[in-house]
């Protein structure tokens, strides 16, 4: 398609593992819609953000095997989350059955939703949502759908007890449903029934589905729990008994399956609690640990009752692994140095703009083979947690909060498109609900060069530097801090998180502290870092999980009693909220967003103190430190953090610089503040600033924090002869130095 | 669930205060006076007429106007016949359609730059 500029989206994909070392190999998996072929090549990114205000996209070619042209193919998505439960014999063999459960549907009378279904090229049985939100039992020999379905649509976010069955002896079919609470308008219980052919026998060689009736067909959108199928036609009554047991007598013959979805919450797996054993599997990592009808407030975290947790609240939209098949391998080289890489992929189509599409990826450096004394931690985390948002074009906030138009990139363009990508987990499904998942087994749209600036774009403005500076770094990532804590640090003497850690696992904040108390040199140079507290996924690498519950900068709000990780169990939200805030890791935490204009730091009092003499060198004492930069004209901004000695600034601590005046455009964080009143913006609120500090930890190790995410978007002006470049290069040479800190 | 609602900024709008449309004018990007900010942010939250956009055709140098569909799945309209080469004046351009979708008066002052 022709609209100007480069199209960076028709042809996309992802590489796997999104972290690979030397000597390793990375698969990528590439889908078009529209070409036939592409030139490929292998790029090192030195500087991914095209922005003539920056450095300008650097993507230097490395000569790799994959270098040429390649067909490609179109690989569809198949969105919507499930669960599979493989066919079996005891399914074939039903005449006369029953279905039940309780469903909390989220997206009634959109689309028709699967709640179980045993269904297979137009023929076998469906219980779920009709297209207008009624409950229906749909059965069909292969000829004759019948259908039988109540009179009052669902209403949307209210639990209903549902059940229908077919009896084989007559044939009637019936659907009951009935509403949990019934007063004030709400009541929706309703029957239903029909006549079908007595005696049908089902369909072999089909898997029983949970939320879908295929994968991607007829998904449900809400909690289901307590799922249940019988043998013969019981009533309403019987049904419902079965329903609000969580173990159900397993030794009751005719109890088919009795899904418990508390069981093992973490996993991907969905326990039978049937002598049946009908297990299944779950496809696109649906949300668990989530309320169940059951659930009354007694507790908020499912560890302390999981009973009141056994339902699973699934998604049409949910996407987490696109299932593509592999296009080729790229075998990295022993010898390849650590760094951010991507797959270029380029096209001229005779209708359209010229094509230049990446794949981004990582190498990390050998765990055993550490070369340089500072590394870098890819914040991969964050780069899982904003890939593919489209929360800007969805909300009315952005313009408001730039104080200005909205700029979009062709990325977004296809993402208004096409959402079946899967969205990150600052937006909301089509239901409403938060996106609490996220996975690299997907195309990340603003994980590559050409991407929206903010994250990735800004992080390669340090790499870029690092660069131009010829400063020697390793790269670990986010993931390798998480899985082989303090090891993954301990090689170095210094390490860098960038412009924006702001997901942060327990395994992943416990590295970082211990590196600090052994010696550790660290230099944090973002803002809004080490915020939300979020986990990896046990058995499933590349995916995190986010839950956002009633404070910090949340782009939605969780549903009471989900604030705790399916994954983990662990409280999620805020490390502020957690005991944690980040003044006592870094000296600084998040205070304020500032998106229209960014600002400069002027040195405070403790910036002229002797003890860091080192960091000033070459700097006047009156100079204002980056009062230029590539966003928004200033080194503090975007987003920025502030010291504060009663959440945990250590007693140590110099605060060195501090941009403290910053203008309306500035907005504290909801947890800066006690009550709604005037004076809260940056122009009149002092607590509105970017603080830059430095503080010695134990056995001679220090950290030094920026504090915005601007700053390192200000190393290159004035061809990087500035006073940001040179307080880096001070901080670098002084912390890579094993002389201990003080 | 926490949403946005357009409707939410209703600061009425003065179509005698052409003062306020010489101060964006003059200066888009701002900072503006506080009548200015609460006018604009009428303008930016409710969006009369269209949640106008704009496309980086060339990151840094060429954007061109855009508006949002209101809906998921549906295409940015894109309107190739308002290209700019600066933010400034994709803003003033924008603000005209605004003012007029809010007053009923259309705006004849000059251009930015003129």
């Amino acid at each position: 398609m022709r609209l100007g500029g480069i199209d960076t989206t028709s042809v996309l994909g992802y590489a796997w593992p999104p972290v690979v070392e030397p000597g390793g190999r990375v698969a990528f998996h590439l889908s078009s819609a529209t070409l036939k072929q592409v030139d490929l090549s292998l790029v090192r990114v030195r500087c991914g953000d095209p922005d003539a205000a920056g450095p300008g996209l650097k993507a230097v070619p490395i000569a790799s095997a994959i270098d040429g042209k390649r067909a490609v193919r179109h690989q569809p998505l198949r969105p919507g989350s499930c669960a599979v439960i493989a066919d079996r014999p005891v399914l074939r063999g039903i005449d006369s059955f029953s279905v039940g459960a309780f469903i909390w549907p989220t997206l009634p009378g959109v689309a028709a939703q699967t709640i179980l279904a045993r269904w297979r090229d137009g023929a076998g049985w469906r219980f779920g949502l009709d297209a207008g939100g009624h409950l229906e039992l749909a059965i069909c020999d292969g000829k004759a759908v019948v259908v039988a379905r109540t009179s009052q649509p669902a209403l949307g976010r209210e639990w209903l007890f549902v059940c229908g069955s077919y009896d084989a002896r007559t044939g009637t079919l019936s659907v009951r449903q009935v509403s949990l609470d019934p007063q004030a308008g709400r009541d929706r219980t309703a029957s239903g029934t029909a006549s079908a052919a007595p005696g049908l026998r089902w369909i072999a060689d089909a898997p029983l589905m949970i939320a879908a009736q295929a994968i991607g067909e007829a998904n449900f959108d809400g909690k289901i729990d307590r799922p249940r199928l019988c043998r013969g036609a019981i009533d309403a009554a019987a049904m419902r008994a079965l329903c609000e047991a969580i173990n159900p007598p397993a030794g009751d013959a005719d109890l088919i399956a009795a899904w418990d979805f508390s069981i093992d919450i973490p996993g991907q797996t969905v326990r039978d609690r049937s002598a049946n054993r009908l297990h299944g599997e779950l496809v696109q990592i649906p949300a668990r640990g989530v309320t169940g009808a059951n659930w009354d407030g007694t507790a908020n975290d499912w560890r302390a009752l999981p009973a009141h947790y056994g339902a699973i609240h699934f998604c049409s939209d949910d996407m987490q692994d696109a299932g593509w098949s592999p296009d080729f391998t790229l075998d990295i080289p022993a010898d390849l140095r650590g760094g951010y890489y991507a797959l270029r992929m380029t096209a001229q189509p005779a209708d359209g703009d010229p094509v230049d599409s990446y794949v981004g990826f990582f190498v990390r450096t050998p765990r055993t083979a550490p070369k340089a004394k500072l590394a870098i931690i890819v914040p991969l985390a964050t780069y899982l947690a904003y890939a593919n948002g489209a929360l800007r074009m969805d909300q009315v906030h952005a313009e408001s909060m730039l104080e200005g138009l909205l700029v979009l990139s062709r990325d977004d363009l296809y993402l208004q498109v096409h959402r079946e990508v899967g969205l990150s987990t600052y937006d909301t499904h089509a239901d409403g609900s938060g996106w609490r998942v996220s996975s690299a087994k997907r195309p990340i749209l603003n994980m590559r060069p050409r991407c929206n600036t903010f994250n990735y774009g800004n992080d390669t403005h340090l790499i870029d530097w690092l660069e131009e500076k010829g400063i020697d770094y390793d790269v670990v990532s986010d993931e390798d801090l998480h899985r082989d804590g303090l090891a993954a640090l301990s090689p170095y003497r210094c390490v860098m998180t960038l412009s924006h850690p702001e997901y942060y696992s327990r395994e992943m904040w416990d590295a970082i502290d211990a590196y600090q108390r052994s010696g550790g040199r660290h230099m944090y140079l973002g803002g809004n870092g080490f915020y939300w507290r979020i986990a990896f996924h046990r058995d499933l690498p590349g995916v995190i999980e986010v839950r956002r519950d009633v404070t910090g900068v949340r782009t939605w709000e969780g549903e009471a009693g989900e604030a705790h990780l399916a994954f983990t169990g662990e409280s999620a939200g805020l490390w502020r909220s957690n005991g944690r805030a980040p003044q006592r890791l870094v000296g600084v935490g998040f205070d304020a967003q500032v998106f229209d204009r960014s600002a400069g730091y002027r040195r405070m009092p403790d910036g002229e103190n002797p003890r860091v003499a080192w960091m000033f060198a070459g700097i006047a004492p009156g100079e204002m430190i980056g009062d230029f930069g590539a966003r928004n004209g200033g080194a503090a901004g975007l987003e920025i953090d502030r010291a504060d000695p009663e959440l945990g600034s250590p007693p140590a601590m110099l605060l060195v610089a501090s941009a403290d005046r910053i203008g309306y455009g500035g907005m504290p964080a909801p947890e800066e503040f006690r009550t709604f009143h005037r004076g809260l913006d940056g122009e009149q609120n002092a607590r509105v600033r970017a603080d830059l500090v430095y503080f010695p930890t134990a056995k001679g190790g220090g950290v030094f924090s920026t504090g915005s995410i601007a700053w390192v978007t200000a190393l290159s002006h004035n061809r990087y002869d500035n006073n940001v470049s040179r307080l880096m290069e001070n901080v670098v040479k002084r912390f890579i130095d094993p002389a201990p800190l003080d | 669930m926490l949403n946005n609602a357009p409707d939410a900024a209703h600061y009425p709008v003065d179509p005698t205060r052409s003062d306020l449309v010489e101060e964006f004018r003059r200066s888009p990007k701002g900072p503006h006076s506080r009548e200015l900010q609460m006018l604009l942010h009428r303008m930016r939250w409710e969006s009369p007429g269209g949640r106008y956009v704009l496309y980086a055709v060339e990151p840094g140098k060429r954007w061109m106007l855009g508006k949002l569909p209101g809906k998921c799945n549906a295409p940015v309209e894109l309107m190739h016949n308002r290209v700019y080469d600066s933010p400034a004046a994709a803003e003033w351009d924008v603000f005209k359609l605004r003012w007029e979708a809010l007053t009923g008066q259309a705006l004849t002052e000059p251009a930015i730059g003129n």
